[in-house]
């Protein structure tokens, strides 16, 4: 196993196996992973920053076997910012917060590609600052069926007064968050009003919208997962990797880039790989920066 | 692989201070399962419950709370506990030697290793060997994870290991436990003596497995092999209509965006 040293902003960093091709069917090694996510650290940090890290590791690389970790590993250098979650059951767990370039740089040095975050930052765990709908097709459906719900929810949202954004989740999906940036919402209220516009849109659009989990009622339509607002649940972080056999990213889009890319008909056109992305949110800058500031406060509750 | 370490920093006395991480000795062998329904097989969550009221009760609700008279408690605070926590430390200060003999063994709490950090290896080295050869351990106090620890550290195999212990007031005391002594008590204890003579064999952990973590494992294995494994439901909701306002609102929306298409 080969070993080397990399000194920032005064601590030492021991990174391990650089070489090793952790996509094998592309081509993508684990100093390349390192290296994309030193480049999209300036944008993709503020969207990390004191949330609770949830580590998806792939030591194997994504065609093997990953595990989560919740809990910051215990081995983790002195300098690993970390705080404490109350759990359920009374108990707290500790959680590793990625607030600079060098824990970014560690937990990829432990493979975790995917970087799960929750909605809430972790000394407000029980306020969300977003609201979100997470759009997942069915057997049958693909990407540009989750566009056009996309895009329908964009203009419900928009007409009861709540600007809403989209990313690709990497996978085959699409998440649209609401930003809130109110410490008075709770996930109650959050899901409730994400669970009432899911069900309103599988009554006007019944043939392409389910708001039911269950696998039986989404073939050939989009689920919209509202379950996800809650405390428990974590998103994937705009722009941390996917383990699939690309290494695409989960990336922010302009709706009126949505909507060239829903009526192209290519469903390929609708994922962002590594490159692709690092030249775009350098050029373009960061597309969910307003998902972070925003206030905005959900109407009829 | 050097091991990483879940905790770094320096062990000294007098004017030796050697950089030295600190990682596990133990790895628990413990099995733990899940509790799941037996109708379909949901994993069960804990809800704390609050018997006055039988209602279940939110994280925000929940403060701590010291019985100090049956039903009578002292509040305390996340930041008056911070309060009395002792600050992280940095050193692990050896402030006597003492011979391990003296040491009960049921003072013992939990072992760990210290390893040598880059630059500490020849100094760490030195230490080890003196130690063995004086046959003694450094007691010390080390603050790990919010809490102020007694250790000693002894020599163990070229390396350090280090060993928490409880405090003399963790222990109980064991007066009521040995019985007196009997009439025939000579005897007896010489019959015993024997027995004991007969049985004395080199202390040899390595002979001694968990037999029941390794039955359970294999038995574990064997059935995840033979029969696929039981998967919990998708958690489903209630469909709800939610509140009336913020329904009609929706659909007075969706309605807009309909004409508008």
């Amino acid at each position: 196993m080969s070993r080397t040293f990399v000194e920032m902003a005064g601590r030492r960093l021991p990174l391990s196996n650089l070489e090793k091709d952790l996509y094998p069917s592309y081509g993508f090694t684990k100093a390349h992973i390192l290296e994309y996510y030193r480049r999209i650290s300036p944008f993709i940090l503020p969207h990390l920053k004191d949330r609770a890290l949830t580590l998806k590791r792939y030591p194997e690389g994504v065609e093997n076997d990953f595990f989560f970790e919740k809990r910051c590993p215990s081995h983790r250098p002195a300098w690993v910012k970390t705080a404490e979650i109350p759990q359920e059951d009374g108990e707290r767990r500790r959680v590793c917060l990625v607030n600079d370039l060098e824990t970014l740089m560690w937990a990829e040095n432990l493979a975790s590609l995917e970087l799960h975050v929750p909605l809430a930052r972790a000394r407000s765990a029980e306020t969300p600052d977003s609201m979100v709908f997470d759009l997942d097709p069915g057997d049958q459906a693909n990407i540009l069926e989750c566009a056009r719900v996309a895009l329908t929810l964009r203009d419900l949202l928009s007409r009861m007064g709540l600007a809403s954004y989209v990313k690709t989740s990497g996978m085959k999906g699409l998440h649209v968050y609401v930003p809130l940036n109110r410490k008075e919402t709770t996930f109650e209220d959050t899901k409730t009003f994400s669970k009432a516009v899911a069900e309103i849109m599988q009554k006007h659009y019944p043939d392409l919208v389910t708001a039911k989990m269950d696998k039986k009622y989404r073939k050939a339509k989009v689920f919209i997962n509202w379950s996800q607002n809650d405390a428990s649940k974590t998103m994937i972080c705009v722009y941390s990797l996917r383990a699939r056999e690309k290494p695409f990213v989960s990336f922010p889009l302009e709706w009126k880039e949505l909507e060239n890319l829903a009526g192209s008909g290519d469903p390929e056109k609708l994922q962002v790989m590594t490159s692709e992305a690092v030249s775009r949110v350098e050029k373009k800058g960061d597309l969910f920066q307003e998902v972070l500031v925003k206030k905005q406060k959900l109407p009829h509750l | 692989m050097a091991v990483q370490g879940m905790w770094s920093g320096t062990i000294s006395f007098s004017l030796v201070a050697i950089p030295v991480r600190l990682v596990k000795a133990i790895e628990p062998g413990r099995i733990s399962f899940r509790l799941l329904h037996n109708k379909d097989y949901s994993p069960l969550t804990r809800k704390m419950f609050c018997p006055k009221g039988e209602t279940a009760v939110p994280p925000d609700e929940m403060i701590r709370g010291y019985e100090i008279m049956p039903d009578q408690y002292v509040l305390m605070t996340d930041e008056e506990l911070e309060s009395v926590s002792p600050e992280r430390s940095r050193t692990i200060e050896i402030v006597e030697f003492i011979d391990m003999k003296e040491v009960d063994p049921i003072y013992y709490d939990h072992p760990y290793y210290l390893v040598p950090s880059k630059g500490g290896e020849k100094a760490y080295q030195l230490l080890v060997e003196v130690m063995h050869r004086t046959n003694k351990a450094g007691l010390a106090k080390f603050v790990l994870a919010e809490r102020e620890y007694l250790v000693a550290v002894t020599p163990r195999d070229g390396a350090l290991a280090l060993v928490t212990l409880h405090y003399s007031d963790e222990t109980l005391p064991d007066e009521d436990i040995s019985p007196k002594k009997g009439k025939d008590a000579a005897e007896e204890e010489n019959r015993i003596k024997k027995n004991i003579e007969q049985m004395i064999e080199d202390f040899n952990p390595g002979k001694y497995a968990d037999e029941r973590r390794k039955k359970l494992m294999d038995l574990l294995k064997t059935k995840a092999k033979e029969k696929a494994p039981v998967e919990a439901p998708a958690v489903e909701e209630g469909e709800g209509e939610g509140p009336a306002d913020l329904v009609a609102a929706l659909e007075e929306s969706m309605r807009k965006v309909k004409e508008s298409r």
